[in-house]
């Protein structure tokens, strides 16, 4: 049944005010965990829909939006209709809500046909559903600081209730027949859905209360900084009393948030922000700091999504093929994720494996995406993710928006042993594409990197060497650590790159230190030679630090007969005002 | 004192017996040669070159251990390639190195005159480098030295369109090699490939004239203007009679491209 509700006319009949900054008794534990216990929850996850049956509402892009229905269990599409749909789409008992021009509209989950309509009279701060009813805030048309929270009925559209605020009421969230309300960024109300009775209110006094995140079992309030879970002990307001998390969040992947801002009006609809989030469940516990289930929280970042443990190790990465992952979400389970392209991947949490993959078959791009998919375990027994392999997929990709993301990617690879690693981490300084700055921070990472069965890699690294007619260039040499316990074949090609003329000077004076550090004598002649030769010449002569380089590598250990050439070469008439200082400066120590 | 230094080089030349007596006077141009004045020392070096003495090719090896500035290098190198001693190679190989580039080039150029591997190896390494003069040089050394190892190389360069690569191949080209480098079309540029066929059969000493033949063919499958140019040329070198099969066929060639083909 179609119905449309002119709420502007609900408007004019003046209802007092449900949320007051002085009306309320904040923090009570008992109206709290009353308000709590009085939930219809689940025993165990499940998804919100009356068919129980994990569901992925889908908004497609094209010349003529759609909204889509997928069963995840099954694969199948259920429905696909025309929808212009503005909003995101939030999921009842057996229907949906979205926004479409201006009006919240409410479609069967049968058949995705509209079922009611209600015209806003407003602006649209969000809504919520539960399997009974809609939810929806709104900023009262022509008034200064009106804002109001309204019930519907799931199945007519009928207005249950209202109530309104004489301050900024955030987007409402649901679960089991509570509506959790945001008011002013500080307090956050639990009404109750049915009646639209303020049941409790939650005075956040550590931290604003921006974000709400309602599994079917497990609600979970908070801001940019952390989360707590709502509980009795959310009474206590503060992080130290209540049940509170916070999740190690990499610098680069900074942009990522536990959920969408309830009071940003932008992210009403799908927005880049669903892109970079933290995924994470809950463990039940009576005291202490939340726990996560699996000590795992992951973290969805465009087209990548990273496992950590609870101490913040990555553990885990996966790169989406191709595009972006538009939507994520925790199920408990698995995280899952939809990409533009409407391929739909489900990730072990604990070790990133791959569980499941399907193309929903969308046909367009897709603009966003609501899981309704609690407790779903897809697949199972997926061999755990090559996190090399997809760290270095990551590192070499040539996204240019993603260079902090490769930069995360190539720290954690230098923590890991192995050649096959070194190699990697070589591989993008092989890589003609990767930016600077990236292979900069590789060239640091592998000079601070001691991994014995790497010395193979760098040595063969050494290997290359600027050829005019294969095209290879050697890679920066900054940073190769030469262990000195297998040296011979690192001197003999260190050499090479000595000798070579395309050896840029800033690379000489490393591959000099290098020889000096690891060749315990053996290095001594080729070094002389290549004083000798280049003593005189303009660029090396009048180099600084090439000098420095030098005159510490062969003054360090010398014999007298070296001490002589040494002094030779310093008062040599034609040896560079640089180098012939730091010979010097050195032999003045004698 | 120098002779020390030398000593203490792993690449320095071991040279053998007491200091011979010189002809010159060469302590005064050891002396020019080892100081500032690069001017003097070049000159220096030109004299000892010039001499026919060993103990002034020593003098050279001498200030070429201890390193002079690139343009007294030159000079030395060259110098010291006119009286080619197997001790030289160690040092020209160490100086085909060096960082500049025109001393890498005479060093390449001057280890054309030595049969020893390791120069022809330093030659061929020469043909990599970075620098288009060095790779000049080294392809010139190889045509000179007959560097059979520089071949591929090569190869490689004119495939790039290099000229004097396409020279060297050229001077180096035996009646097979030349069959191999008609058949680059396509690989290489046509103007550059014709440039080599052209030098090709300049060469009064390849032969016999079928192979001669085959050239011109090369030529004539070549739609660039120097193709034309080329056989043109070989026609006008090459007398009417006695007549030579290979002056006919590139009389036909060029009167096929003159004529579009008729």
């Amino acid at each position: 049944m179609k119905r449309v509700l002119v709420l502007c006319a609900v408007v004019a009949c003046g209802p007092s005010a449900q949320f007051r900054l002085t009306s309320s008794v904040d923090n009570d534990r008992s109206q709290v965990a009353a308000a709590l216990a009085a939930r219809q929850l689940p025993e165990q996850p499940t998804p919100e829909n009356a068919a129980r049956r994990p569901r992925v509402f889908v908004v497609i892009g094209g010349p003529t939006k759609q909204l889509a229905a997928y069963d995840l269990a099954g694969g199948n599409v259920l429905w696909k209709v025309p929808a212009d749909v503005t909003s995101r789409v939030w999921v009842g008992g057996d229907f949906v809500v979205d926004i479409e021009q201006g009006q919240l509209v409410a479609r069967s989950q049968q058949n995705g046909a509209t079922r009611w309509r209600v015209a806003m009279s407003g602006e649209f701060v969000g809504a919520a559903a539960d399997r009974e009813r809609a939810y929806a805030t709104w900023r009262v048309a022509g008034t200064a600081s009106s804002w109001r929270l309204a019930a519907f009925d799931g199945a007519s559209g009928d207005e249950l209730w209202h109530a309104d605020a004489d301050g900024q009421l955030g987007a409402p969230a649901a679960q089991g027949g509570l509506v959790y309300s945001p008011y002013l960024s500080q307090w956050l109300s639990l009404v109750d859905g049915k009646t639209g009775k303020q049941l409790a209110r939650l005075r956040g006094l550590d931290e604003q209360i921006s974000i709400v995140r309602a599994t079917s079992t497990t609600a979970y309030y908070g801001s940019k900084r952390g989360m707590f879970v709502l509980d009795a002990r959310s009474a206590a307001g503060s992080r130290e009393g209540a049940t509170y998390g916070r999740v190690q969040i990499p610098a680069q992947l900074d942009r990522a948030s536990y959920g969408r801002d309830l009071y940003d009006p932008i992210q009403i609809g799908y927005t880049a922000a669903d892109r970079a989030r933290v995924l994470w469940t809950g463990e039940a516990t009576d005291a202490g700091a939340m726990k996560l289930e699996g000590d795992r929280y992951a973290v969805h970042y465009f087209r990548y999504v990273f496992g950590f443990s609870a101490a913040g190790d990555l553990v885990w990465a996966y790169q989406h093929p191709r595009v972006e992952l538009v939507a994520s979400d925790s199920t408990g389970a698995a995280i899952v994720g939809l990409g533009v392209d409407g391929e739909l991947v489900a990730l072990d949490p604990k070790t990133g494996a791959v569980r499941a993959t399907t193309q929903l078959g969308v046909g367009s791009p897709v603009l966003g995406a609501t899981f309704d998919a609690d407790g779903w375990t897809p697949g199972a027994g997926a061999e755990p993710a090559d996190q090399v392999g997809a760290l270095v997929s990551i590192a070499l990709d040539h996204d240019a928006r993603f260079d902090r993301v490769k930069e995360l990617a190539v720290t954690t690879l230098a923590k890991l042993p192995g050649g096959n690693v070194t190699n990697a981490l070589l591989s993008v300084l092989a890589d003609a594409r990767a930016p600077q700055k990236l292979k900069d921070t590789v060239s640091d990472l592998l000079a601070r990197r001691r991994d014995p069965s790497s010395i193979p890699a760098l040595v063969q690294q050494l290997a290359v060497h600027a050829d005019y007619i294969t095209g290879t260039q050697p890679a920066g040499l900054g940073g190769l650590a030469l262990d000195p316990a297998d040296v011979s074949a690192a001197l003999a090609a260190l050499r090479t790159h000595l000798d070579a003329p395309s050896t840029q000077t800033a690379d000489l004076v490393l591959v000099i230190a290098a020889m000096a550090a690891i060749g315990n004598g053996e290095e001594r002649p080729a070094l002389i030679s290549h004083l000798l030769l280049a003593h005189a010449d303009d660029d090396l002569g009048n180099d600084a630090a090439w000098s420095q380089a030098i005159a510490h590598a062969l003054h360090d250990h010398a014999g007298p007969a070296e001490r002589e050439l040494l002094r030779h070469v310093a008062s040599d008439p034609r040896t560079r005002p640089a180098l012939a200082h730091a010979l010097a400066e050195i032999l003045a120590g004698d | 004192m120098r002779a020390l230094f030398v000593g203490l080089l792993l690449a320095a030349p071991a040279l053998a017996g007491p200091p011979k007596k010189a002809k010159l006077d060469l302590a005064p141009l050891a002396a020019a040669l080892a100081g500032d004045d690069a001017e003097q020392a070049a000159k220096a070096a030109d004299t000892l070159g010039d001499a026919a003495d060993p103990a002034a090719h020593e003098a050279l090896l001498d200030a070429l251990a201890l390193g002079p500035p690139a343009p007294v290098a030159v000079a030395a190198i060259g110098a010291l390639a006119g009286h080619p001693a197997p001790p030289d190679v160690s040092a020209l190989v160490r100086y085909a190195g060096h960082r500049d580039p025109s001393v890498r080039g005479a060093a390449i150029g001057a280890l054309a005159l030595y049969p020893d591997p390791v120069a022809q190896a330093a030659v061929v390494h020469g043909l990599h480098d970075q620098t288009g003069i060095v790779r000049g040089a080294a392809a010139n050394a190889a045509a000179k030295g007959h560097i059979t190892a520089a071949v591929e190389p090569l190869f490689a360069l004119l495939a790039k369109g290099e000229e004097p690569a396409a020279r060297a191949l050229a001077q180096l080209a035996d009646p097979d090699l030349a069959r191999k480098i008609g058949d680059q079309l396509g690989h290489v540029p046509e103007a550059t490939l014709a440039l080599c066929l052209g030098a090709i059969l300049k060469r009064a000493d390849f032969g016999p004239d079928t192979a001669r033949v085959e050239v011109v063919h090369a030529l004539a499958n070549l739609s660039d203007p120097a193709a034309l140019s080329a056989l043109t040329d070989y026609i006008d070198a090459t007398p009417k009679t006695p007549p030579r099969p290979s002056r006919s066929e590139a009389e036909h060639a060029v009167e096929a491209k003159i004529g579009g083909g008729k």
